[in-house]
């Protein structure tokens, strides 16, 4: 009678600690049990979905996140108020903070995540390999804890090799990493990375690992509970991305077949044991073209593209995080080897692919969501919703799945076609782009395609006279019906001027 | 009606005559227009049907088919003539000032007043939404006047480089 241990704890209104696509997502798990959810907002996101799709919500401060969402205190006491007994960090923000979750234990509130020693002990990435390879997982050639540049420059130089990466400990999206391609580029390579990553993590202890050329990117989906089991849900293809930003993810991975699935898997599950693992959690893995695989970091919570996992398994891993932390065994007792079919994710970031990906904001316009078979969305945004700078570019998620790799992606670029937003630039044209490209169409591409070889002009073919033709039809019937409503908009007897003096002072309104 | 529009730098004159028909470069087009709200639109021209979504922003009409963003503008004859007498407005000579594409805040300017800058050349960088932008030069050309400092806030639309 399992269900009835001391650890059992019962979960009667869960906060969700953050924003976006992502609180939404957790919402709705909320209500497929059942229970009810908290909301919390900055003065941003008054008017953000998760705010509408929540039963109660709390204010938390101004817009800038460390002034809001990266406030315990603040968010503890929004629990304190609301009676909520758990909460769920989502992604970024506070979710793979150490305090946060010791926060909540402290405070007699259930963490939906793992432990924080588990959080402390992958937090820091050197910290992370050290205790892996213990468990006999391989990671990629680096140099050990305590090294100080002159040994670090010379275990490089010996047995290391060029290219190498120069990454900090407490290293994250980027920040405190360098490519070094020669010897002479490594000193003051080792002195940046230093000065960024106590700039950005208040840690500047950095370290060197091996550059894998083309390499990719592939990661396995743990989940684990309180009662010792430790299993996968299979791997996701993150290769697609850039600035070391995933852009496209997918499950299974075109370059993984069943041994090899077997053997990643035991690899992660051995890794995820390291830290006794508890809840859901994601290993890293490079991959090199000879398929050897290397483990290069656990995320210690739930990941953006978890969706494409839950695609093929049928596992919802929101509700299996919940029922973990409540001490119930997880409800899959096995491992997946044998995804149902094939499933893509494509992120949609309000970024402009035609001008070097810079961010938009403003106002959605016009917003139609794709539906239809094969198709989920997950998003944080509705029509009227206004993009603000203060966090990540990304409003939703689109999911295509299918029987077979090509039908999840006819389904995806079907989906592509069919979503509107206006009133802001976003990256939909560089999906269905990606999406006629034959490298990705045939599975051939690394962590550097989309950098390195891939253009949007190589699979746009310019628009033909047809096309331009009804292009420029319909915005002439569109003006020329503006034209018309304008002069009918206000009846002659309610207007003291002449209809023509009426309509030039309208043209000159809409300038 | 007679307009002159202007799709991706493509030129068409159309004509909207009082009985709802359309002509294209005097030639006669069967279309059937229909709005559904205020800015989606379904068009069936001969018998091919186009869901079309058009939006007026600045005097200009972005319009999207089937996921293709296009930009364009629509003149009807009198401003058309009045744009003409104007002489040619957007030559590709002439002052162009960079605007902040977004709020954010500046963390670097690689160039300086009066230095020549190519094409494609980083101005400015700009941190929004989590991000380091690069903000580059449109055209080649010499950096006329810097108004924003390293370390300043910047709100949208603001000039912050001049270009000539």
């Amino acid at each position: 009678m399992s269900d009835h241990s001391p650890q059992q704890k019962n979960i009667q209104k869960i906060l969700i600690a953050n924003r976006g696509e992502i609180a939404v997502r957790i919402i709705r798990a909320c209500r497929d049990l059942g229970i009810p959810s908290v909301a919390v907002f900055s003065d941003a996101d008054r008017t953000a979905l998760h705010v509408r799709f929540a039963d109660q919500a709390v204010h938390i401060g101004p817009p800038a996140p460390r002034e809001s969402y990266l406030r315990i205190e603040k968010i503890i006491e929004a629990a304190r108020k609301t009676g909520a007994d758990a909460i769920h960090p989502g992604y970024g923000f506070l979710a793979e903070n150490a305090d946060f979750a010791q926060a909540c234990a402290d405070e007699g509130l259930t963490f939906i995540g793992p432990s924080p020693s588990a959080i402390t002990a992958m937090g820091n990435k050197q910290t992370a390999r050290e205790t892996v390879k213990k468990y006999n997982v391989a990671v990629v050639p680096g140099t050990e804890p305590g090294m100080n540049d002159d040994d670090i420059i010379a275990l490089a130089e010996s047995q290391i090799g060029f290219p190498l990466m120069v990454k900090a400990e407490a290293g994250g999206g980027g920040k405190g990493m360098r490519t070094v391609h020669n010897r002479e580029e490594l000193p003051t390579a080792l002195a940046n990375a230093r000065r960024e990553a106590e700039s950005a993590f208040g840690n500047g202890r950095v370290y060197v690992e091996k550059l894998l050329v083309g390499a990719r990117h592939i990661e396995f989906q743990i989940l684990g509970d309180m009662h010792g089991n430790i299993i996968h849900l299979g791997e996701r293809e993150c290769s697609i991305q850039r600035r070391h930003q995933k852009l496209v993810e997918e499950s299974p991975s075109p370059f993984l077949d069943m041994e090899l699935r077997r053997r990643m898997g035991e690899m992660a599950i051995n890794a995820a044991r390291s830290v006794n693992y508890v809840n859901a959690g994601t290993i890293e893995c490079l991959m090199d073209k000879d398929k050897n695989f290397y483990f290069l970091e656990m995320n210690t919570r739930l990941q953006v593209e978890h969706p494409v996992t839950e695609l093929v398994t049928g596992i919802d891993i929101v509700k299996e995080q919940i029922r973990i932390a409540r001490g119930r065994r997880m409800s899959p007792t096995e491992s997946i080897l044998e995804p149902k079919g094939w499933a893509i994710e494509c992120r949609i970031n309000a970024e402009d692919p035609y001008n070097n990906f810079i961010p938009s904001v403003g106002k959605i316009t016009t917003l139609l969501t794709p539906v239809g078979p094969g198709v989920r969305v997950d998003s944080g945004v509705y029509n009227g919703f206004e993009i603000t700078p203060y966090y990540d570019s990304m409003i939703a998620k689109l999911i295509a799945h299918g029987e077979s790799r090509s039908e999840a992606m006819l389904r995806m670029r079907r989906a592509l076609g069919e979503y509107v937003i206006m009133g802001l630039k976003h990256n939909i044209p560089f999906h269905l782009n990606l999406l006629n490209s034959f490298s990705f169409i045939a599975g051939q591409f690394d962590t550097n395609f989309v950098e390195d070889r891939f253009s949007m002009d190589t699979y746009e073919a310019p628009p033909t006279d047809a096309e331009l033709e009804a292009v420029a039809i319909a915005a002439t019937l569109v003006a020329h019906r503006n034209q018309q409503l304008a002069a009918q908009g206000v009846q002659a007897s309610a207007r003291d001027v002449s209809n023509w003096k009426w309509i030039s002072r309208y043209e000159r309104m809409q300038r | 009606m007679k307009y002159i529009t202007t799709i991706n730098d493509k030129k068409f004159e159309i004509e909207i005559r009082n009985d709802g028909s359309v002509w294209v470069n005097g030639e006669s087009r069967d279309v059937d227009f229909l709005a559904l709200n205020n800015s989606l639109y379904s068009i069936i021209m001969e018998n091919r049907s186009h869901e079309v979504v058009v939006e007026e922003r600045d005097g200009a009409y972005e319009v999207l088919v089937s996921g293709r963003l296009y930009n364009g503008t629509v003149l009807d004859e009198r401003s058309q003539l009045m744009r003409s007498r104007r002489g040619g407005l957007e030559a590709d000579s002439g002052e162009i000032s960079i605007k902040a594409p977004m709020p954010g805040l500046i963390v670097a300017i690689p160039v300086s007043e009066g230095q020549e800058v190519k094409s494609g050349q980083t101005l400015l960088i700009l941190e929004s939404m989590k991000m380091q932008n690069e903000i580059k030069a449109p055209r080649d050309g010499t950096v006329h006047r810097i108004s924003v400092q390293q370390g300043e806030t910047v709100e949208q639309k603001r000039v912050m480089v001049t270009l000539i």
